[in-house]
């Protein structure tokens, strides 16, 4: 895993007001902090941590997934919540990875390691949180 | 530390480099500041020509016949440096005739500057190169000061160009003359003999088509050939892999000690270094980027992108081959061979599309995740859900031994032209079907990307490590190097 490049990607976040955490636990996961959600106008959370982890072979290999902590009341609400993905545990606590693919034929753009990474995937993330059924 | 230097250069910016320091030729030195990438592996600190910074007007004083920096372009490579982690290098020629040995005041020169860029950026390689012509030959020697303590370049690597170490051209080396490659030697001359006794050829996947190479390249006397594969021989294999016998798929041998055992049947005095590891492990990766030139044979698009990346970033020439068997109805309708030259100022293999992402995604999961993901596809599907999202079958690629050999023995004539400059691949990406008329040749024109990194990160070696196009996956068992290079 090019620590390097998740590094400078998560730079960048940060330089646009993002905190994001790389982290190790078996394997590498970013944690996107604080990333605002449709909640408010369900009485939900207006904001969540959210974790995604570093693919295999990063950056040739596509982002994919995504998941909150495995309480969290957004989880059955959000695109592929009640499609676990597995759970992991990580600094403490337990998430649950949903199925979101959108590099993978889930509505975003092909992945292309040249335009995209884990600063842009906040994007995908962000879409992700604004549409709780 | 390890006391062998090697130097590798490539164009663009080697030819940059060359007009630059023989700008005042043939009576008067010039010089230029550059940037080199590096890499230090358990036996050599490879250096990589990533940048040069070209001299402006008021940079150089002209005034004078032997070159002189002045303070403006000392002070502007510096700060740059402090941008970034490349080494700074300082180039200069010496007149036409004479040898590139460093004299008194090249000696003066290099002790100033090492400190003064050492005062900017500390811990980083300096390195002082010095190119003169030579009865028409173009030759350097470049010293490094790292860590304290100064050493000579053992050896120059270059691409499509003849650069020789003026220690080696004046001294010159025993020559092996054997009759078994009379023929060689009589079609190609006794210095291409010698410059494939002197070669080392890296091979990624010990296969049919790898296997193939090696055999090649083994009759025809490279001095060293490294082997890289990290599967065992099975049954399916006999048919293909040159050298592979049943009782080694019994034994269950790896692959590449198979090919070391063929290679030292052919020619006991090859030394081979094998190595049970993946590219781009970083154990891979140290043995490639020693390497006079690679040659890629796996069916896997992670190898080729990760071939692809290093050929670029260490500025490796590379040839990647593959093959593919179609067939319809019973009848064969396609025998498919792809050879890729991958020269560091070719594009990479994102940019030529031989790469696709989810394929290479999958390629690189753990078993665990990838059987994870087939229950969920098929989970899917039995609802009429798109499976796909979690996996997509992967096509399995039929191939039969003469294909191999025919790719393998192609790509080995390719990098015998260029070890020994007899002739250079012209191909850039040779494309040819043996079951069409005249074989269908074609050869895809390839351009890179404008947003690709591999337009940026040509010689940056380990420093354009956050632009890697791919890293090693973390589940793969660590590397396994077999032998050790001859003193």
């Amino acid at each position: 895993m090019s620590v390097e490049r998740v590094e400078r990607e998560i730079a960048r976040l940060q330089e646009g007001g993002q905190n994001a955490d790389l982290v190790f636990a078996v394997r590498w996961y970013v944690i996107y902090r604080r990333v605002p959600t449709a909640g408010a106008q369900l009485s939900l959370p207006s904001e969540a941590d959210v974790i995604v982890p570093v693919p295999e072979g990063y950056p040739a290999a596509v982002i994919d997934l995504a998941g909150l902590s495995v309480n969290s009341p957004l989880l059955p609400r959000l695109k592929g919540g009640q499609n676990s993905q597995g759970q992991v545990s990580v600094n403490g606590v337990e998430w649950q990875l949903a199925s979101y693919h959108p590099h993978n034929g889930g509505g975003g753009p092909p992945w292309d390691p040249a335009k995209h990474g884990f600063d842009t995937y906040l994007d995908q993330v962000i879409a992700w949180l604004g549409q709780l059924a | 530390m390890s006391e062998r230097v090697l130097v590798r250069l490539a164009n663009p910016e080697l030819d940059r480099l060359l007009a630059a320091a023989f700008a005042r030729y043939p009576r008067r030195e010039s010089g230029l500041l550059v940037r080199f990438g590096w890499r230090q592996t358990p036996s050599d600190l490879v250096l990589t020509l990533a940048n040069i910074e070209a001299p402006g007007d008021g940079d150089l004083d002209l005034s004078r016949p032997n070159v002189a920096f002045t303070e403006q372009y000392l002070v502007r490579t510096a700060l740059l440096a402090e941008c970034d982690s490349l080494a700074v290098g300082v180039v200069h020629s010496h007149p036409e005739g004479h040898v590139p040995r460093p004299s008194h005041i090249d000696d003066d020169m290099d002790s100033y500057l090492s400190n003064y860029f050492e005062g900017f950026v500390p811990a980083r390689p300096y390195v002082s190169l010095i190119a003169s012509r030579v009865d028409g030959r173009t030759l350097m020697s470049a010293r490094v000061k790292v860590g304290g303590r100064w050493l000579d370049t053992s050896r120059f690597l270059t691409v499509e160009s003849s650069i020789a170490n003026w220690r080696y051209a004046i001294v010159g080396k025993p020559t092996q003359p054997t009759e078994r490659v009379a023929r060689l030697r009589g079609a190609f001359g006794h210095e291409a003999v010698q410059r494939l006794r002197d070669s080392t050829v890296a091979v990624v996947g010990a296969g049919g088509t790898g296997s193939a190479v090696i055999e090649v390249l083994a009759r025809a006397g490279v001095g060293k050939i490294v082997v890289i594969d990290p599967d065992r021989l099975e049954q399916s294999n006999l048919e293909r892999v040159h050298g592979s016998r049943p009782e080694q798929v019994t034994s269950n041998d790896f692959k590449v000690n198979v090919a070391r055992e063929h290679v030292l049947t052919i020619d006991p005095t090859i030394e081979v270094i094998t190595c049970i590891g993946r590219i781009p492990q970083a154990e891979v990766v140290d043995l490639l980027v020693s390497a006079d030139i690679a040659i890629g044979c796996t069916d896997s698009q992670h190898s080729r992108l990760a071939l692809s990346d290093i050929a670029i970033r260490y500025l490796l020439p590379a040839i990647d081959c593959g093959v593919l068997l179609e067939g319809d109805a019973g009848q064969v309708t396609g025998q498919i061979i792809q050879l890729v030259r991958f020269l560091p100022s070719d594009p990479c293999a994102l940019c030529r599309n031989m790469a696709d992402p989810v394929r290479v995604t999958q390629e690189l999961m753990s078993d665990r995740e990838r059987r994870n993901r087939q229950i969920a596809a098929e989970a899917a599907a039995r609802v009429g859900a798109d499976g796909g999202q979690y996996w997509s079958q992967e096509p399995q690629l039929n191939t039969v031994g003469y294909l191999t050999t025919t790719a393998g023995g192609l790509a080995a004539g390719q990098a015998i032209g260029w070890l020994t400059g007899r002739h250079a691949p012209r191909l850039s990406r040779l494309q040819m079907n043996l079951s069409e008329p005249f074989f269908d040749v074609t050869e895809p024109t390839d351009e890179p990307r404008p947003s690709c990194a591999c337009l940026r990160n040509r010689g940056w070696a380990d420093q354009g490590g956050a632009d890697a196009l791919i890293s090693p996956a973390t589940h793969w068992p660590k590397a396994l190097v077999i032998g050790t290079s001859l003193p």
